[in-house]
């Protein structure tokens, strides 16, 4: 199966960084460190670690190659996500007069904001 | 290597930074939000991959590119993304060409070292006075017959 080899070969070293963080998984700390050192300029641009990013986007059987411009522009938007969800949900812990973000706030954000549709019966 | 989605999260430390990021001084996110997050992210990152993917095989293309990405956003309904996604893909992409000058200078510098090394060794010797290099070669040749 072709997988996502060709064009990611300068990720290499990145990839390296996050197996030998793979035992440390356990505490979160470690895991920040994968986008930094291991690959400077344009890995900075995306907190989250494109490896992690590419090998979720393999598990889809009929994706065959993707650039590392696409795998960088995933990362990115994801990110965009996790704050758009996350200010969506606040206003309802607000309503709530609570300032501590809670599993039903981001239901009821998922459940009001079109965008969201797609989440709905996908989460525990 | 088959791991399936479940088996593969983004990791909670940049997840929490991101989403303390975005939200005001003094929020806090409960343990279950914030693994709710974390999911929802990871179903973002299949369900954007899908949609681009739908517009790499409709061009006839295997591979997936940011143009595909960005076909996904707009169909999601995400077009607030598309600013900042270009933005930052443009920064991204000049990133890369510097890595390439960087590492394609890296590889014609360890040729030249290559190279150089033999020389060097040579060099070093004649940076000394006469008499010593004299000396130094005689001895150098002595020690070669003695090895052969």
């Amino acid at each position: 199966m072709a997988a996502l080899v060709s064009s990611t070969e300068q990720e290499s070293d990145r990839c390296g960084s996050e197996e030998e963080n793979r035992g440390v998984e356990a505490g979160d700390g470690g895991q920040q460190q994968q986008t930094g050192p291991a690959a400077p300029g344009g890995s900075r641009l995306s907190k989250l670690p494109l490896a992690r990013i590419k090998a979720l986007m393999k598990t889809d059987p009929d994706v065959s190659l993707a650039s590392q411009e696409s795998v960088f522009i995933i990362a990115k938007a994801t990110e965009l996500f996790v704050e758009m969800i996350a200010k969506d949900a606040l206003v309802y812990a607000q309503q709530g007069k609570r300032k501590t973000l809670q599993r039903k706030d981001l239901d009821n954000a998922i459940e009001a904001v079109d965008e969201f549709a797609f989440l709905e019966g996908t989460l525990d | 290597m088959a791991e399936k989605p479940e088996d593969l999260n983004l990791p909670n430390a940049v997840i929490t930074r991101i989403i303390k990021e975005a939200l005001p001084d003094g929020v806090n996110v409960s343990k279950e939000a914030r693994r709710a997050i974390s999911q929802a992210a990871s179903v973002f990152v299949l369900y954007a991959t899908s949609c681009a993917n739908n517009f790499a095989l409709k061009a006839k293309r295997k591979t997936l590119n940011a143009a595909d990405v960005l076909a996904a956003m707009e169909e999601m309904e995400f077009e607030r993304f598309l600013e900042p996604l270009r933005a930052a893909l443009e920064v991204y992409k000049k990133g890369q060409k510097g890595k390439k000058e960087v590492s394609e200078q890296k590889r014609k510098e360890k040729e030249k070292k290559a190279d150089c090394e033999h020389e060097k060794s040579k060099e070093d010797e004649e940076g000394e006075d006469e008499e010593e290099q004299r000396m130094e070669e005689e001895t150098e040749e002595g020690e070669e017959e003695v090895e052969n």
